[in-house]
């Protein structure tokens, strides 16, 4: 017998592949071309494995591959159920998407003379990285995952060297750091009181461990991928330290890392400690991070900033789907992390798109971009709906979803939380709309006592009249390079809509799947108990 | 019916194409869509009203998991409903072909909106599953977002459009909340489902009140009546549809369709009844209090809205047929008089009545219209208004009789019938002051002076409106029988209700007279005493809602105030504090504690361990940042110590070259940074801050005492030495482990020390805006003496040349090069590693670089950093991907064993090549490194203190080296 299932071979090509193109990419040194064409390839060939693990992942059950062949309790399995297929997927579709669209943003914000060979081996190993976490099955290796997307983050997110991104950047790795390090103590914990780190393994093995013990490692594992997730209160860092990184960056970031670790901590609440949900506590969390997420957006009078405030907010939706931990809450939770990885990166793109045109990012010096550049207006109403949750869009089924899953649970906390993120999803449209009124319809040049005086900005203020010509106009003075994957990533997160029944149905088959347990534990264990099956095929006596 | 919908998307989404081609002329072919969803609904009356009334149903899949699917049907109510909003859809689009100028620059994205404004509503009145209509409703109070903000520059436009935004969602999101609630009760979101439900116990009560929230707000009824008249921003076609056909009407009829059931539950009568009397009453006054004509009729339609609920909402079948009815007339009606404005406003410039006068001789056919519109409003005969207005008297003299099966008694349905005579009086009143205030002669005031002719066309939907409005009067019982679909969803009432013209001398006809009559009187009142009610008495719900907004947005600063404090010791300190609140709690009630614990094997260990907790101690305590970076060396070193003395050499070694690694490299930065830390915070923050690290580190003791206690069985490293040999073909465990077990970890570290180190270089190269840092600097340039024993060696200065450092460095330079070779093929099975093998190898290139500088560093390895990491990864992602070609697994190693002459066996593992890339890595890490922290600081420093003695300078006009001084 193989140990293997059908398609494990393409297991860890995610995570090879975008390492080798990186360091193609920089051993080809400042060869732009090449190393763009490499990162091209290497993704748009992750998006073809994803999409091809899903179907075999969703048709099959979980795909396992034994890493060097070694049995699992021993090695490193890699792990592709439908959960980490479909998060495999979307955050290889986006990353792809903002590839091109950093290609067509190069020049304008890395520079002719920076060192622009270092952005595409940092971006692939950031893929790397997240890809990694997604798939691995082994406690210590999902946190070499986190710790190269982090590495890669860190470059990312200084990227430009100015004051405020080595500010922002130095806020960002220490925290960061703090939180590997609960990570590490946790994992360390982990291993004294269980002598294994394979997941699979451990959803055994931590069944005997005391619960007093058991539950402290929980927490403890918890509380580190709550940083990282953006869980009030371990969220301040993330607002302070995204949005003056490049449009491209912030984008990918705010869509896939913190969602990485809203994985850890689904992975691990239902593969790990089922029968300690911890409900009540997850709960309060989900709905403070709501409400205090979002106040923050509405305090911000920076797009970006407003932006970064709303992806906090919204992490509350996760973790309330979670902490539900029902079929129909996980389901909606998973739901809802495709829907933010596609709509949140939209949203910061789009943002890159209006500081090229508007010269800032600022509601107090942005104005008249709705008549000036409708496609672009058009390019951030929809996504900004979308967040806000309105129908007919994938923020508005998530959120429905999760809504019912929290009234079916019932109890005044539950009610509460349903409360909470419906006056989250409220406020969330209130400040979207506030960005919407100054931004796009306020006319640029009057009533500067609205909100402070208005500054000249330098660039891109061509005289478009009103009128049948603006909407091909305006675009064109945006590099195409950039608005065509934001058009495409718009229009995927509004096909998220169209594709919601089918969509459901893999969420709902993951969450069940999560909450079995089995198919993901027996697939790993039963092949892999008998050691080095196809090992010892290769290796001489 | 589907294509119903979609005929109204593709018409919105050609929309924009259609005006750039046609201009203004493109609106006549958009209202094909609604005028032929209309006729199309014309031919099915016979089919889904009248007494023998069948529901038609389409269902397609749409998301089974939240129970949402396209689910449309069409029943009596909804065909009439459908039937105004198709209708009127038309007619107000047809009217844009004249209200707009030509070529209005923004007419394609108004008239997109428009038309899909139109078609949400369709949907919303088609849908049979909840959450659809919820889709719907939504949409609905988007496109008016869009369309209040038409014209986006005045302030008042985008504040009217965002009032209407936020306060519809808020009803809509409670209403979700409502409808959720209610179908997770009944297991489906079908409307039949869910109208199956019991109407009692509390959380169907509780989930009624939420619906009827969003009723409430999106019909506009007090409290959120305020939203309307702002909406007043809109263009007047807009006005016209929303206030007749659309949006305000969906409340109307979600309560219409609810009614047949849930008027059983308890508050849902008291709560229409008052608010919609109230809500009646208000909108009256205010109306009576407006001067702009548009303004007045959107109180008007505040005010009727209130009476169409409180009708709708009382749920007696006599109620239901008189509440249909009226919801036509006030559609008919409403959408006619709005037309009327925005023609006057056109013609005239203005909307205030101050300034119209002597409009009659002008538009005398549009008055004659206008004054039948308006007496349908005020409920005069023969006027289908008037028809359905007796019938409403009817339904609720029943209420007074004897309950009518509702269960109120006769006070409090005296009380809500007298409010709606108020009312209607009220409504008499401002349908006066409406008509003589567009059309009525003013002494004193001018007819304005540049009046525009009336186009027919333009004039048009209004004389049909107003026409349908006087035919229908005459149809009574035909509409009773058409209605029956509806109306008899209701249990039979004590009369037998019918509309007509004639119900024979009856209270509701002195009702009406009543009405009629006080409200004549009330109108030349008001005109005598040019009395303007401003009704301070009533408490402004639009203060209420700014108050709300201005304190939602103060909290919102305050709360991110409190908690985005932008320090980092503040976030660090709160995640520690995070860290011991719960799961150290969690640690505290632990009750499994191990009582054997071995506190050490050896005295060794334990006299090491105080030594590493001494230096931590001291480590934080040092002011000085080298003292602070030696002393955490020490901790390190007794780690490295640790391992030693629990067997563990390979381990040892590793951290022994890391520490000395990270110790030079902390050492290179440190030159170009104050020498002290930044002056310590206050006393109590600072014990704050021991006081939190302390219980970080107990807590963390206390975890490792507490897991390792309850140690369930053995590791999985027990099996390592045993598989290492066998399937790692390798002796050397931590090296097998490395580079095959758990190779795949390796790999990404790997890449970790990659970006860390191209990341570091970049931005030391941003920051001294220096180029070529990652590549070697310029060559020696050839005329330049050489150093006898280091090439670069001159370009040091003398205080810096040590000739003894020099020839040690000649000597042991390629010595140590071929060491960490050496280690890397050795490592599978003794000490050593590629990972050991090339730390060495950095050794050795640093001790070029101490003894001879940069240059002499360039001379050592001259090739590009970078790319030595991009090829060590690559030839390690190369190894792992290799055995795939074999039909292996990624990073499968294999023994290859092979006989060469004079070095004999030679037994080979695969991982080696690996582990080559691993060295590769981890060599390219330190030229890095040592080219960046640094080469070029040094060059940073020597550009900023060119003068100081011993710098080097390119400059051939200053002596080579400091020696010549």
């Amino acid at each position: 017998m193989t140990a293997d299932s059908a398609m494990s071979f393409l297991i860890p090509l995610p995570v090879v592949l975008a390492l080798l193109g990186a360091g193609v990419c920089l051993a080809v040194g400042h060869n732009a071309r090449a190393q763009r064409v490499i990162s091209f390839v290497v993704l748009t060939a992750i998006v073809g494995i994803a999409a091809t693990l899903l179907w075999a992942a969703d048709r099959d059950g979980p795909q396992v591959v034994y890493v060097g062949g070694w049995p699992a309790r021993m090695g490193i399995v890699l792990v592709a159920d439908r959960l980490s297929a479909l998060l495999l997927l979307v955050s290889a579709i986006v990353t792809l998407s903002v590839l091109v669209y950093s290609v067509g943003q190069g020049i304008i914000e890395f520079g002719r003379d920076t060192p622009l060979s270092v952005f595409y081996p940092t971006y692939l190993v950031l893929v790397a990285g997240v890809s990694n976490a997604f798939l691995s099955g082994d406690l210590f290796n999902l946190y070499v995952g986190f710790e190269v997307l982090l590495a890669a983050s860190y470059v990312l997110i200084t990227l430009g060297g100015t004051g405020p991104r080595v500010r922002a950047g130095t806020t960002y790795v220490v925290v960061s750091v703090l939180s590997s390090m609960v990570f590490l103590i946790a994992i360390a914990g982990v291993y004294a009181a269980t002598g294994t780190v394979n997941m699979a393994d451990l959803a055994v093995k931590l069944q005997e461990v005391p619960e007093g013990v058991r539950v402290v490692l929980q927490l403890m594992l918890l509380t580190a991928f709550s940083i990282k997730a953006a869980v009030f209160p371990l969220s301040a860092w993330l607002p302070d330290s995204y949005p003056t990184a490049p449009a491209p960056v912030t984008a990918v970031f705010a869509g896939l890392l913190t969602k990485v670790g809203v994985y850890a901590i689904m992975r691990v609440q239902t593969l790990l400690f089922p029968d300690s949900p911890l409900s009540d506590l997850l709960l309060w969390a989900a709905l403070l991070t709501m409400l205090i997420g979002i106040l923050g957006a509405i305090a911000q009078s920076d797009i970006k900033r407003m932006l970064s405030f709303t992806l906090v907010s919204h992490i509350g939706y996760m973790v309330f789907g979670v902490a539900i931990a029902s079929d129909l809450g996980l389901a909606g939770a998973i739901f809802y992390i495709v829907h933010h990885i596609t709509i949140q990166t939209t949203l910061f793109l789009v943002t890159g798109l209006i500081e090229i045109r508007g010269g800032s990012t600022s509601l107090e010096h942005l104005g008249g971009l709705a008549k000036a550049a409708p496609v672009l207006a058009l390019m951030f109403f929809l996504p900004a709906m979308n967040l806000s949750g309105i129908p007919p869009f994938s923020g508005f089924l998530g959120k429905v979803a999760l809504v019912q899953a929290g009234v079916d649970r019932a109890g005044w906390l539950a009610y509460l939380v349903v409360a909470a993120s419906i006056v989250t999803s409220l406020l969330t449209l209130y400040a979207v709309a506030k960005t919407w009124n100054r931004a796009f319809w306020r006319p640029r040049t009057e009533e500067p006592d609205e909100v402070g005086e208005w500054v000249p900005s330098t660039g891109t203020k061509s005289g478009e009249p009103w009128g049948d010509t603006v909407t091909v106009t305006s675009v064109r003075s945006l590099p195409r390079a950039m608005v065509a994957p934001t058009l495409t990533l718009v229009a995927l997160g509004t096909a998220l809509t169209l594709v919601a029944g089918p969509l459901f149905g893999i969420t709902e088959r993951a969450a069940a799947e999560l909450r079995d347990r089995t198919p993901y534990i027996e697939t790993v264990l039963e092949d892999g108990s008998m050691p080095g099956d196809s090992a010892a095929g290769e290796v001489s006596p | 019916m589907l294509l119903a919908l979609l005929i109204h998307l593709v018409a919105a989404a050609a929309a924009p194409a259609l005006v750039s081609r046609l201009d203004r002329y493109a609106f006549p072919v958009l209202a094909l869509a609604p005028a032929s969803v209309f006729v199309w609904l014309l031919t099915l009356g016979g089919e889904v009203a009248g007494p023998d009334a069948a529901v038609r149903t389409e269902t397609y899949e749409w998301v089974p998991t939240i129970g949402l699917e396209v689910g449309l049907r069409l029943d009596t109510l909804s065909w009439t409903l459908a039937l105004l909003v198709t209708g009127i859809g038309a007619l107000v689009l047809l009217y844009c072909t004249w209200y707009f100028r030509a070529y209005d620059p923004a007419l394609w994205r108004f008239s997109g909106a428009f038309v899909a404004f139109a078609g949400s509503m369709l949907g919303l009145v088609l849908a049979s599953d909840v959450l659809l209509l919820y889709v719907f409703w939504e949409l609905t109070t988007v496109f008016s977002y869009i369309l209040i903000g038409h014209n986006p520059e005045r302030i008042a436009n985008r504040r009217a459009a965002m009032t209407a935004l936020l306060v519809t969602t808020f009803g809509g999101l409670a209403m979700l909340v409502g409808f959720i609630m209610l179908g997770e009760s009944a297991g489906s979101y079908q409307i039949d489902a869910i109208m199956g439900l019991a109407p009692s116990g509390a959380a169907t009560t509780a989930a009624i009140a939420l619906v009827l929230v969003g009723a409430v707000s999106k019909s506009a009824l007090v409290p959120f009546h305020f939203w309307l008249p702002g909406a007043m921003a809109a263009p007047t076609p807009v006005s016209a549809y929303l206030h007749a056909a659309a949006m305000v009407k969906a409340g109307v009829f979600l309560v219409a369709v609810m009614a047949p059931t849930f008027a059983e539950v308890s508050l849902w009568r008291p709560a229409l009844l008052t608010l919609g009397v109230v809500t009646m009453i208000v909108g009256g006054v205010r109306a009576l209090g407006q001067h702009d004509v548009k303004l007045l009729l959107a109180y008007g339609t505040v005010s009727q809205l209130g009476f169409l609920t409180a009708v709708v909402g009382l749920g007696t079948r006599a109620a239901a047929l008189a509440g249909l009815a009226m919801v036509v007339a006030h559609a008919l009606f409403k959408a006619a008089l709005f037309m009327v404005v925005g023609i006057v406003d056109h013609s005239a410039h203005t909307r205030d009545l101050r300034k119209l006068s002597q409009l009659r001789p002008a538009m005398p056919w549009l008055f004659g219209f206008t004054v039948l519109a308006a007496a349908s409003m005020a409920g005069i005969p023969p006027m289908l208004g008037f028809v359905a207005k007796e019938s409403v008297y009817g339904a609720f003299v029943d209420v007074v009789a004897d309950g009518d099966g509702t269960g109120i008694g006769p006070v409090a349905g005296s009380l809500v019938l007298a409010g709606l005579v108020v009312g209607s009086l009220l409504t008499m009143a401002y349908t006066l002051r409406f008509v003589w205030g567009v059309f009525g002669d003013k002494p004193g005031v001018e007819r304005p002076a540049d009046l525009v002719a009336v186009p027919v066309g333009f004039a048009a939907p209004t004389a049909v409106l107003a026409t349908v409005s006087l035919v229908l009067g005459f149809f009574g019982s035909a509409l009773t029988d058409l209605w029956a679909g509806y109306d008899h969803l209701f249990p039979p009432g004590v009369h037998h209700a019918e509309l007509a013209l004639w119900h024979g001398l009856s209270p509701a006809l002195g009702l009406s007279a009543i009405a009629v009559l006080g409200g004549v009187a009330l109108f030349v009142w008001q005109r005598r005493a040019q009395y303007v009610p401003t009704a301070p008495w009533m408490p402004s719900a639009e203060r209420s809602y700014e108050a709300v907004m201005r304190g939602t947005d103060r909290l919102a600063v305050e709360v991110t105030g409190r908690t985005q404090r932008g320090s980092l010791p503040f976030y660090l300190g709160s995640i520690l504090v995070v860290v011991l609140l719960v799961p150290g709690t969690a640690l505290v009630l632990n009750r499994t504690w191990t009582d054997d614990v071995v506190w050490f094997d050896s005295a060794a260990q334990a006299v090491v361990a105080v030594l590493m907790a001494t230096a931590a101690v001291l480590t934080v305590r040092s002011r000085r940042r080298l003292k602070a970076v030696l002393l955490a060396g020490v901790s390190g070193y007794c780690t490295a110590m640790l391992f030693l003395l629990h067997g563990a050499p390979d381990l040892a070694l590793t951290q022994v070259l890391v520490e000395t690694v990270t110790l030079v490299i902390f050492v290179l930065v440190l030159r170009r940074m104050v020498p002290y830390f930044s002056d310590r915070p206050l006393t109590r923050a600072r014990w704050l801050r021991v006081g939190i690290g302390a219980a970080s580190g107990i807590f963390a003791s206390g975890i490792a005492l507490a897991a390792a206690g309850v140690r369930i069985g053995d590791p999985v490293s027990v099996e390592f030495p045993e598989s290492a040999v066998e399937y790692g073909g390798g002796h050397n465990i931590v090296n097998v482990t490395l580079v095959d077990i758990r190779a795949w970890d390796t790999m990404g570290e790997l890449s970790v020390l990659v970006v860390a180190a191209t990341g570091v270089a970049s931005l030391i190269f941003l920051i001294t805006g220096r180029g070529g840092v990652q590549s070697p600097a310029n060559p020696l340039p050839s005329h330049q003496d050489t150093g006898r024993w280091l090439r670069a060696g001159r370009t040091l200065s003398a205080e810096r040349r040590s000739i003894v450092f020099e020839i040690v460095t000649r000597l042991v330079f390629h010595t140590i090069i071929l060491f960490s070779v050496w280690l890397v093929f050795a490592g599978h099975n003794g000490p050593g590693g590629g990972f050991a093998g090339g730390l060495m190898a950095g050794l050795a290139l640093m001790v070029r670089y101490l003894a001879g500088g940069r240059y002499e560093l360039d001379e050592a390895a001259p090739v590009d950093a970078g790319r030595v990491l991009g090829l060590g990864l690559a030839v390690a992602t190369s190894a792992a991907l290799a055995p795939l070609a074999f039909g292996g697994q990624v990073l499968q190693s294999a023994t290859i064993d092979l006989h060469l002459w004079a070095i004999g066996d030679i037994h080979l593992v695969t991982s080696l090549f690996f582990d080559i890339g691993v060295y590769l890595v981890v060599f390219g890490l330190m030229l890095d490194v040592l080219r960046s922290l640094g080469g070029g600081i040094d060059a940073d420093a020597e550009d900023e203190m060119p003068d100081l003695p011993g710098s080097y300078t390119d400059d051939e006009s200053t002596p080579m080296t400091g020696g010549a001084r």
